[in-house]
């Protein structure tokens, strides 16, 4: 008795830890009952999405484009970011898929890298909607939901082709992007319908403004008779139009490129840029839940769906910007 | 039990030699130190297994979930811990994930798994090699010689397989299986090996001479050298340590993506470091513990794991882990300046 009235006064601040311990402990027992009586609520979904990256405009309209659906059916949505992190991605994922989700979609950082997730998904029968970029493993997936970006780069040839028949052209490519691939092969399938149109080099712009704007100062440098140009995203247009006006070449080199945002719609507008073809990034996001709830009513749904593009002119451009003050 | 820890005292200075003894004393010192850790712990379970619905937080293999989850930040942060509690730091772990995970898929078909294996780890053991060097003998301080270091294992990475992933075959099983293998179906093979590195740094700092060397100079690297410790060697192998733990972390990295990715790793140092520093392990040398380390990642681990599932805005949980590291690091502070 004497010991343990010494003890309580000697380790006051030690005793209350345990005092918290057990009431911690005590109340997970409680959760973890009262738990296992509730059954768990049907009806209204789960659904989660992993995005590479939320650090660009074209996933938040996206998201919208999904939470739009979802939401308006009385379904939830959980976003999370992989801040290109594939590892965070894959347990993001797996956080998801521990609770029973009706359906996740996936924008993957690393094609190769989603497999391990993809198989945990099919083990635990959680259906998987891929999102605007290709995965390595479609026979993992229920679908795939991306812009038509084969489509839209022959558009900006043909759109190029229409003012100068005979350009010599730069391309300024993201080759880990399955996406500009895909733009720059429908490029190059359109170009061969124009026997005058020629590539002088296909150089890294990095798909950003600040990467391709000293790679097309450099390409502007080396080739005195460029008179075209083929930035695989808006972005990157607007380096390569920066580095055009610092080379005082403005006007003599024609800009088409894929994206239709608000930037590049403005740079059309003024003339810097030539052609854009649009993306609608939000029209993914509500295709992409529809045929989430599609599967679950039990409808077949296409492994491989493709949203169309428009090509956007100075003669359309009013539309983007319209939109966009939605 | 405080006579009973009274008797333990005295039974310790009788029987000193006992190397056994000692490792029990000192686990049972260092459990009473890291109540405040397990109370942290406990209470974030609770908050989650309330606020994640239907309870699905506690389930079984949500928790091996969260093992499996914490442990390539949990083996950098062993690593990390002894770099940290010598007074230096390492930040180009992350980027060794990287470099490790390229060179070892690299190596696969040519030398094998094991050959894979033991390249990617010997990556790691020469950036470590690296960084101790120049941190051991030169007087640039370790935080510029990581930065460069991580820049330079960043641009290597980068630089195979023009900065695109490297798969791994299908075929490597074995390879595969340090990332995805689940022994008796539930254990997944990362939380074994973290436990293997667990157990082989805990042994290392916490009950050899080597050990009680990099306290000392943690502690007063001064009064260190003149009790005749040779920093500068001990100083190096402390950085090759870490680097190794970098490389396994990297090779368990990249079979778990099926790839390794150059890019892997960009911010994990900071993660690593955040997992120390909630273990207890002192930003100024001289004070930490390897399980401190181990309960940090997992206090990481669960705020990760807890949020995702509840269902927090992503925005939201960067502010509240970094409320929870702030907190947590304070409240460590200012217990240990009233101790003193």
């Amino acid at each position: 008795m004497e010991q343990l009235s010494a003890f309580s006064v000697h380790k006051g601040p030690t005793m209350r830890l345990h005092t918290l311990l057990f009431l911690a402990v005590a109340s997970i027992f409680w959760a973890g009952c009262r738990s296992a009586e509730s059954p768990s609520s049907g009806g209204d979904h789960l659904f989660g999405v992993s995005f590479q990256t939320m650090n660009n405009p074209f996933f938040v309209e996206l998201n919208e484009g999904l939470k739009g659906v979802i939401e308006a059916r009385g379904g939830r949505l959980v976003t999370l970011d992989a801040q290109w992190n594939s590892l965070k991605q894959k347990n993001d994922v797996a956080d998801l898929l521990q609770q029973s989700p009706a359906a996740v979609f996936i924008n993957p950082v690393n094609w190769e890298g989603i497999k391990g997730t993809l198989m945990e998904a099919r083990r635990k029968q959680v259906p998987v909607i891929i999102v605007d970029a290709p995965v390595s493993e479609p026979d993992l997936v229920l679908c795939q939901v991306a812009s038509d970006n084969f489509e839209a780069g022959r558009l900006a040839c043909e759109s190029l082709a229409k003012v100068n028949p005979n350009a010599k052209i730069v391309v300024l490519h993201l080759s880990v992007n399955r996406a500009c691939i895909d733009r720059v092969e429908g490029f190059k399938a359109e170009m061969a319908k124009h026997p005058g149109l020629k590539i002088l080099d296909t150089q890294e712009g990095k798909g950003s403004t600040e990467g391709a704007r000293p790679v097309m100062r450099d390409l502007l440098g080396r080739f005195p008779d460029l008179d075209a140009v083929f930035p695989i995203n808006d972005p990157s247009a607007l380096g390569a139009i920066s580095a055009i006006e610092a080379a005082g070449r403005t006007g003599q080199v024609t800009v088409v490129t894929v994206d239709g945002s608000r930037e590049g719609a403005l740079a059309l507008q003024v003339g810097k840029l030539h052609a854009t073809v649009a993306q609608f990034p939000r029209e993914i996001g509500r295709i992409a839940a529809e045929k989430a709830y599609d599967h679950l009513q039990g409808k077949p749904v296409e492994k491989d769906i493709k949203i169309p593009v428009k090509l956007i002119t100075r003669d359309n451009v009013h539309e983007i910007l319209q939109s966009d003050k939605k | 039990m405080s006579s009973s820890e009274h008797r333990d005292q005295t039974a310790n200075s009788n029987a000193a030699t006992s190397q056994g003894h000692q490792l029990l004393m000192m686990l049972f010192k260092a459990g009473q130190g890291f109540l405040p850790l397990l109370a942290a712990i406990v209470v974030l379970l609770v908050v989650f297994s309330l606020w994640v619905p239907q309870g699905r937080f506690l389930r079984f293999d949500n928790l091996v979930d969260l093992a499996q989850q914490i442990a390539v930040n949990a083996i950098l942060a062993f690593g990390l811990t002894l770099v940290i509690l010598i007074g230096g730091i390492d930040l180009s772990v992350g980027a060794v994930v990287a470099v490790a995970g390229v060179v070892s898929v690299s190596l696969l078909t040519p030398a094998g798994p094991v050959g894979g294996l033991l390249s990617g780890i010997a990556a790691g053991v020469l950036f470590g090699l690296f960084n101790g060097l120049f941190a051991a003998r030169t007087a640039m301080p370790p935080f510029i010689v990581t930065l460069a270091t991580m820049l330079m294992a960043r641009g290597f990475a980068l630089g195979f397989n023009e900065s695109r992933p490297l798969p791994i075959s299908e075929q490597q099983h074995l390879f595969l299986a340090l990332g995805n293998e689940r022994w008796w179906g539930w254990l997944p093979m990362p939380v074994i090996l973290m436990f293997v590195v667990l157990i082989f740094s805990a042994i290392l700092l916490h009950s050899t001479r080597f050990g009680q060397h990099l306290f000392a100079i943690g502690g007063n690297r001064e009064a260190a050298r003149l009790a005749g410790i040779t920093i500068a060697t001990h100083e190096v192998l402390v950085y090759v340590f870490c680097g190794a733990c970098a490389g396994l972390a990297g090779i368990i990295h990249a079979a778990q993506l099926y790839s390794a990715e150059p890019a892997a790793g960009q911010g994990y140092e900071l993660n690593a470091i955040a997992a120390v520093v909630l273990g207890g392990t002192s930003f100024s040398g001289g004070v930490g513990s390897i399980p401190g380390t181990l309960l940090g990642a997992i206090i990481i681990g669960i705020l990760d794991k807890g949020l995702n599932q509840a269902g927090v805005h992503f925005s939201l949980q960067y502010m509240v882990k970094g409320g929870v590291i702030l907190a947590a690091v304070w409240y460590d502070v200012s217990r240990r300046r009233l101790s003193r």
